[in-house]
């Protein structure tokens, strides 16, 4: 009996073969070789081009690579501008991050409120549509918005109606870049991460609410003590999973950035964009360097987070 | 069984699959005959670099059989617009010269981004390479970075002994691109070209002004201060601004300040060389007050805010924009050629169509640019480069002179290709008529007899008529003889108008220190620029702050730059 009980299983409860290695894999031999491929494929595709990452300790101009040992580091790292890139992408991204978690809460909440079907499902849909156009289109159509010019609607509207007298530079302006980057934000992205929020409340049990109205809840308090603690594990793992992603901040900003604001929008990946393309003759060794120490970063936060999620809901991330 | 057997169906697929993507090997064959007539055959891929020839190998017994070249929109007949024409009747022509079949393969890059884009091509391939350039376009200022990082044959010899040495009629815009050991990595088959400033004419009527009566700074500003108060649309409501640019200053393309030269002025936001000594221009005292004019400028609102990020696409669109009561009346734009391009932009738009080609008038320089450079500035023009596979013969970069710029200016057959396109797509000497924007207004006839030279409509619009392909036959340093003119008299009237006051922009500086750190000073440049303008800094900030943080580096660089 005890026996049995030290045999170990596979996740299926199939006993695990003890037989040697190079015999289980003769034997297996057809699965393996199904493997192969795939094997093949992930090596070429996903691990050949990490091989890159080497010329982080290169210096590469054009065809010229010189091994620099760590110099492309201590040059990364004695750089204002890197410093700036590194402290903006860590602001921008977790403050985004947590405006349009709570946003997409706080209209799903109001959406699940809505009892006209008709309503609710257009409302839905009107929400979910930003999400689809490309950033490129909504920085054209922003930037037309919210230009000084006299074809910028924003101020021109305002103008008229007498509560401006000089237009606003809303896109060049520092104190004003952030704002209205997380607007954009909002816009944009609340309606889709709305839906992970809805599937959680359509499984709420409608018996806890009918609780509620023997007990004299009002639709707020239902709202307080029912919907929003129900809603609560979702939000820390939707939280958990987008945390590891803070430092793959680009295209958003890339659109819609411009010299005057550089030092609250310079992200890190914009930074590398920079250096890499925009230079008559880039340093890839340097710009490599820079990549490495973001997915470092990233790779940190994977853990931490996958951490935090065995803690919090019992299972990892990854 | 059968499970085996699929899985050794997919394996074998997918191993197949993989072996075909890793073999790119589809490069260019050639083919080298060497000294003593033997004949060796070299298969190039992405592995291997094409090192046949041989140092016995004279240079005229090379045959290139193909020839990559990367260009940018300079050349205009692009895919869209009868490239593969042009490309034909330059291999038949081509071929026929040299005595052998050439095959020619253009790699046309995105304008916007293309040092971007030739710095990648040339780190991550090698002469031999499939898509690696035998020869390609460079700015003046792309020239000066790579030309001492050994990617670039010297073609000085090949320059001196061209055949169309005898016709060159401007000699001075290729010697001065060699260097000071007499090295020529760069060709220029025409001189620069630059901007003038174009003023719209229905606008200067409505607000009761004259170009000629233009002539100095205050008269201009008056100008732009009038197009934005003035209501010169005519419209009743504001709206107009005084003048639009692609940016304040282009400070990563020299010239630099061409685009707002008025504002400018005598500064030069770049190393340039000052009474036959290198300074850093952005930390003079002349910045200071251009930057100053345009902070007037923007605090004014005669200068369209759209300027701080507009493209040139931007900047031109919005001047010739069919809804005018948010345009401007002054644009300064590249001469020439432009000056047809742009009336007939406006044309199109329906913007001053009582007015016909005379929409437009181009001012003369104001006197601060008179007292100053001398005149508007003329660039240093764009080159054709030869790469060199550094195998110590120059057998195989000869032959790419021979085949591209020899015969670029052959003054006949290929030069007409490089200059007007491919013969019965963009241009014809046969008998025609053709209208253009039929059944509307603006139809206009064309009729030419047999014999009579002419251009068609454009391919790819055939509401207009074709311009010119990548040379300019004004600019061009040695004629046509074949007697192929564009009467243009619009053309011909900008190119005149430009040659009387234009000078020669100061030569772009290169260092090693300033290949190194350009793209970043180019970066903070801009940034400071822009600050000033919008008045978040004040001018003299502006420089102080730029010295503070690169003071130590400009003057390094400038130090370079006075060694050499």
């Amino acid at each position: 009996m005890s026996k049995n009980q030290n045999v170990a299983t596979t996740s299926t409860g199939a006993p695990i073969n003890k037989k040697p290695l190079g015999t289980r894999i003769w034997n297996n031999r057809g699965y393996y070789l199904m493997f192969l491929p795939v094997l093949v494929f992930v090596i070429i595709i996903y691990y050949w081009p990490m091989l890159g990452v080497r010329y982080a300790f290169y210096e590469y101009k054009l065809r010229n690579i010189t091994w620099v040992g760590l110099k492309n580091f201590e040059t990364m790292f004695a750089k204002k501008e890197f410093w700036t890139a590194f402290s903006n992408t860590l602001q921008i991204s977790i403050t985004k991050l947590i405006i349009t978690t709570l946003t997409s809460v706080l209209v799903s909440v109001f959406l699940n409120e809505m009892h006209n079907m008709f309503a609710k499902k257009s409302l839905q849909t009107i929400i979910y549509l930003p999400h689809f156009m490309s950033w490129a289109v909504v920085a054209a159509i922003f930037q037309l918005f919210l230009s000084k010019s006299s074809t910028g609607f924003v101020n021109e509207t305002l103008k008229s109606w007498g509560i401006l007298s000089q237009s606003i530079d809303f896109l060049h302006t520092q104190s004003m870049w952030r704002p209205i980057f997380y607007l954009i934000n909002i816009w944009k992205e609340t309606g889709w991460g709305t839906v992970i929020f809805l599937a959680t409340l359509s499984g709420i049990n409608p018996e806890l609410y009918e609780a509620a109205d023997i007990d004299g809840a009002s639709r707020l308090q239902k709202i307080w003590y029912v919907t929003v603690p129900a809603l609560m594990n979702t939000v820390i793992i939707v939280l958990i999973l987008n945390l590891a992603k803070v430092l793959n901040l680009f295209e958003s900003v890339f659109v819609l950035y411009n010299n005057r604001v550089f030092d609250v929008s310079d992200v890190i990946s914009t930074y590398i964009y920079r250096q890499t393309f925009l230079t008559a003759i880039p340093d890839y060794g340097y710009t490599t360097a820079v990549g490495l120490f973001k997915s470092i970063v990233g790779c940190v936060l994977v853990l931490v987070c996958n951490y935090a999620s065995k803690k919090v809901r019992g299972r990892g991330i990854i | 069984m059968k499970k085996k057997v699929l899985s050794l169906l997919l394996s074998t697929a997918m191993v197949a699959s993989l072996a075909a993507c890793g073999s790119t090997d589809a490069g260019t064959t050639t083919t080298t005959t060497t000294g003593d007539n033997t004949t060796t055959e070299t298969q190039t891929s992405d592995s291997t670099t094409a090192t046949s020839t041989t140092d016995t190998a004279a240079a005229e017994d090379y045959v290139l059989e193909t020839l990559n070249i990367v260009v940018d929109g300079t050349v205009t007949a692009t895919v869209e617009s009868g490239q593969a024409e042009f490309v034909q009747q330059w291999e038949e022509a081509v071929s026929e010269k040299l005595g052998h079949p050439i095959k020619l393969n253009i790699n046309q890059l995105d304008h916007s981004d293309y040092s971007g884009t030739v710095s990648r091509l040339l780190t991550t391939g090698q002469p031999g390479d499939e898509g690696y350039p035998d020869a390609l376009i460079m700015s003046a200022t792309m020239l000066r970075q790579y030309q001492t990082t050994g990617l670039l044959w010297n073609m000085a010899d090949a320059y001196e002994n061209a055949e169309f040495q005898s016709r060159v009629t401007l000699p001075s815009v290729n010697e001065n691109m060699k260097t000071s050991d007499g090295a020529l990595y760069g060709f220029a088959p025409t001189y620069g070209n630059g901007c003038v400033t174009y003023v719209k004419q229905s606008w200067l009527d409505a607000v009761g002004m004259k170009a000629e009566d233009i002539k100095t700074f205050d008269d201009y500003y008056a100008m732009l201060k009038a197009f934005t108060e003035n209501d010169p649309d005519g419209n009743g409501s504001a709206g107009t601004y005084g003048v639009i640019a692609a940016g304040y200053g282009k400070l990563d393309e020299a010239p630099y300040i061409n685009y707002m030269p008025e504002f400018w002025q005598g500064a030069y936001p770049s190393f340039y060389q000052k009474d036959g000594v290198w300074v850093d221009g952005f930390t003079e005292q002349a910045t200071i007050d251009a930057l100053a004019r345009l902070a007037q400028g923007y605090a004014d609102g005669v200068i369209d805010p759209d300027t701080e990020d507009a493209g040139t696409k931007q900047a031109r669109e919005k001047f010739f924009s069919n809804d005018q009561s948010t345009s401007e009346g002054v644009f300064t734009y590249w001469a020439g050629t432009w000056l047809r391009t742009l009336t007939t932009n406006m044309e199109k738009q329906e913007v001053d169509n009582d007015l016909g080609d005379d929409r437009l008038v181009q001012l003369a320089p104001i006197q601060e640019i008179k007292d100053t450079w001398g005149g508007y500035l003329n660039r240093e023009a764009p080159v054709w480069v030869i790469t060199d596979d550094q195998d110590g013969n120059d057998s195989r970069e000869q032959a790419i002179f021979d085949a591209l710029l020899e015969t670029m200016l052959d003054g006949d057959r290929v030069q007409t290709l490089w200059t007007y396109g491919a013969e019965d797509v963009h241009w014809s000497t046969k008998a025609e008529s053709f209208k253009t924007n039929e059944g509307t207004e603006n139809e206009k006839s064309y009729e030419y007899a047999d014999g009579e030279f002419h251009l068609k409509q454009s391919p790819n619009d055939p509401n207009s008529l074709w311009k010119k392909n990548h040379l300019d036959a004004v600019l061009v340093i040695a004629p046509l003889t074949n007697g192929f003119v564009d009467n243009d008299e619009l053309v011909a009237e900008g190119n005149k108008f430009f040659t009387e006051n234009c000078v020669d922009a100061p030569a772009a500086a290169s260092c090693e220190t300033l290949t190194e750190v350009e793209a970043e000073l180019v970066e903070v440049k801009t940034t400071l620029m822009k600050q000033a303008v919008a008045g978040e800094i004040t001018p003299e900030e502006a420089v102080a702050q730029y010295v503070e943080a690169y003071g130590d580096v400009s003057e390094q660089i400038v130090s370079e730059l006075n060694a050499q």
